[in-house]
């Protein structure tokens, strides 16, 4: 017979699943936004030659009594009309059906993933592939790049894995089996430094923001619990909202010109670092009066790649925890936006990033968890999940740069992201001098992203909005 | 593009009111990125709580039983149709379940159909009916049934080595029946573990290793 390939799912992507739920299904989307009407044929063609280059993306995912894994399979995904919400439930128990979408809707080209299978960085790569194998084939300016040859992303910086490199190549079979054989044999004798070894064993592990592990020292419950002389005692701020009425999720698009934003970032705060002040402050403006909870603590996903070479499409990032307390000091944005840097910088060094993937891979190895059934699993880990998310108060992803090959490079007007929530996010990623910040909660509410659109506009920049409809009267008055 | 005055931020599509404020918005209009994808309510809910409401009346319908005097005398028609309605209710939710695997679905409802027959026969005074006919006839009936199936619909066979594994030998079970004397006919019995035998023979035997690679998998620690 026909044995098909399959890998475990790791813990790390096992979190999404245990997670996921009607309102977040955990699901994210990557578009690409051209200068064109999208032609569905086209894009179909890119997206077979694509998918051929991605075994990951061939997988459909099954349940064990000890784990799920990922098995390969002969599905061929369709270009789709955009017919469904943003970020809609992709994966249905028992069906075996592709893990992500490709649809296109007037201009966009829209990439959507479900997190358990890869990350954004990973998907960032597909998406890339697809539109230049898409705009490639449309001007015919040059041969659609059949064996992946992308002669202009060798020089590109990496703002994600360069596509060019193996990438996705066997890759489907290979990472935690690699990694699990790794473990057992001595280290190749030719291995770099210790770290890089390291890492190589624990590659196709990203860490789930749930791990108790994971927990930073100084989280607020433990101070509460600590009760610290030197500090008042605070709640985090979780901001309140009405439920969409089908429970799809709320996006806000705000589109800004990278180089206003960055003049006005106060000097020593990284760009991440500083939408996170923006945001705390939006949110704080919006909620009037914070009371007792007056901490406001953000998840900040890091991709480890770009400690860690790596070049798996898997699941690889961990998500770092930074927060502010208003009334504790300055409260104006240089000064949070210096306080969080100086919190995140210590928690991105090296050394305190492989402190926690080792503290990972022991929860994964350990042998009392191995054998816990699956739906024990998923109980304890969405329970774990639960009460980690009640620390939080936003989460902010910061994809970085994309850059395209210059042939194709002005098809391309704009690139955007975006990820299920079940509390207010933010993703960030830029492309040709343009940063597309998506807002999504799973809430009617806007009024954080006001205050955040309105700081930004108070100082001069020029900032365009586009929203997902969402109730009734806005889908009326959309399809008037 | 249209503009919010109070926010001072453009707008795309053809919002009149700011999607940040509420306030009217001027200017012309800009097509929308993103579609307006009308509301949609998932009945996944509906069906979960209707399947577990189910599932209680079904089995509370079966402990029901117990209360009343077990013999033919006591389960009469009202009784008979009781367990008859809940029988098949149980059958048909769990095949409708499993509908998306043949395979599974078949091992599923040919488990509790032969669980239900034991137990009716039990209600009614244990004549054996059930171990002597019923047991051996679901049996034998969805080895063939899968026999037919497997090429039939093509499907793969890591996809149904296991169950089609676990019927076959369900299938000999009716021959230990035998050999204990619990049948009052061995007939039925016998043809079930007869056909059981040669599906094992032309079958399965060439699919241990199959058997194991699927097992591996599914229960990897």
């Amino acid at each position: 017979m026909t044995r098909r390939a399959w890998v475990r799912l790791d813990n790390a992507s096992n979190i999404f699943l245990a997670a996921r739920s009607d309102v977040d299904p955990k699901v994210f989307r990557m578009s690409a936004e051209m200068d064109h009407e999208v032609d569905g044929e086209l894009l179909q063609q890119a997206l077979d030659a694509t998918f051929d280059r991605y075994p990951l993306y061939h997988a459909v995912l099954r349940k064990g009594l000890f784990w799920y894994y990922l098995q390969d399979s002969d599905l061929r995904p369709q270009v789709q009309a955009e017919v469904r919400p943003t970020c809609a439930a992709i994966y249905r128990e028992n069906r075996r059906e592709l893990l992500f979408r490709v649809m296109r809707h007037r201009r966009r080209i829209v990439l959507e993933v479900f997190h358990a299978l890869s990350d954004g960085t990973g998907a960032l790569a597909f998406l890339r592939e697809l539109v230049i194998a898409y705009a490639r084939a449309r001007t015919a300016a040059g041969p659609a790049p059949a064996g992946g040859a992308d002669p202009a992303s060798a020089a590109s910086p990496p703002p994600a894995v360069d596509p060019t490199s193996r990438h996705g190549r066997g890759l489907f079979v290979d990472p935690f089996a690699r990694y699990f054989r790794r473990e057992r044999r001595p280290a190749p004798a030719a291995s770099a430094a210790e770290a890089s070894a390291f890492v190589r064993a624990a590659t196709p592990a990203g860490l789930p923001e749930g791990m108790p592990a994971q927990e930073p020292a100084a989280s607020p419950r433990r101070r509460m619990v600590g009760r610290g002389p030197r500090r008042h005692e605070t709640h985090v701020h979780r901001v309140p909202g009405t439920r969409t009425p089908d429970g799809r999720t709320r996006a806000v698009e705000l589109t800004v010109p990278v180089a206003e934003l960055l003049a006005t970032r106060p000097e020593g705060v990284g760009t991440t670092m500083y939408l996170t002040a923006l945001l705390f402050e939006a949110v704080r403006r919006s909620a009037g009066d914070l009371g007792r909870a007056r901490t406001l603590a953000a998840s900040v996903p890091v991709n480890l790649r770009q400690f860690f070479p790596s070049t798996s499409s898997r699941n690889f990032f961990t998500a770092l925890r930074v927060e502010h307390t208003y009334g504790e000091g300055l409260d104006d944005l240089g000064a949070i936006g210096r306080q969080l840097e100086a919190d995140f910088r210590p928690q991105i060094e090296i050394g305190a990033l492989e402190e926690r993937l080792r503290r990972l891979m022991g929860l994964e190895r350990m042998p009392v968890l191995r054998i816990i059934p699956r739906p024990l699993k998923d109980l304890v880990l969405g329970l774990v999940n639960r009460v980690n998310n009640r620390a939080l108060t936003v989460a902010v992803s910061n994809m970085g740069p994309v850059r395209l090959p210059e042939d194709i490079a002005d098809q391309v007007r704009r690139v955007s992201f975006q990820v299920s929530a079940v509390r207010p996010q933010i993703c960030a990623i830029s492309y040709g001098g343009w940063l597309s910040i998506t807002f999504t909660s799973p809430f009617l509410e806007t009024g954080h992203v006001r205050e955040f659109a309105r700081l930004l506009t108070a100082q001069g920049i020029a900032v365009s909005v586009a929203a997902t409809r969402v109730t009734e009267a806005e889908l009326a008055e959309g399809a008037a | 593009m249209r503009r919010c005055p109070d926010c001072g931020v453009a707008v795309e599509g053809a919002w009149s009111r700011c999607p940040l404020c509420g306030r009217t918005v001027m200017g012309p209009m800009r097509p929308d990125p993103f579609p307006a994808v009308p509301l949609r309510f998932s009945r996944r809910r509906i069906y979960r709580i209707l399947l577990l409401a189910s599932l209680v009346v079904i089995l509370a319908s079966f402990g029901a039983q117990m209360l009343f005097d077990r013999g033919h005398a006591g389960i009469g028609l009202v009784r008979s149709v009781w367990l008859g309605l809940s029988a098949m209710w149980l059958v048909v939710l769990m095949a409708v379940r499993a509908r998306r695997d043949i395979a599974k679905g078949t091992a599923t409802v040919v488990v509790l159909i032969c669980g239900i027959c034991a137990y009716w026969d039990y209600l009614v005074g244990w004549d054996g009916w059930s171990l002597t006919y019923a047991v051996p006839i679901v049996c034998g009936c969805s080895i063939l049934a899968l026999v037919i199936a497997v090429p039939a619909l093509r499907i793969e066979a890591g996809d149904h080595v296991l169950y089609s594994g676990t019927m076959v030998l369900l299938g000999l079970v009716p021959i230990v029946f035998t050999a204990l004397g619990w049948v009052a006919d061995p007939i039925p019995s016998v043809c079930c573990g007869a056909l059981a035998v040669i599906v094992l023979v032309m079958q399965e035997r060439d699919r241990v290793s199959d058997v194991l690679h699927e097992l591996g998998k599914r229960l990897h620690i």
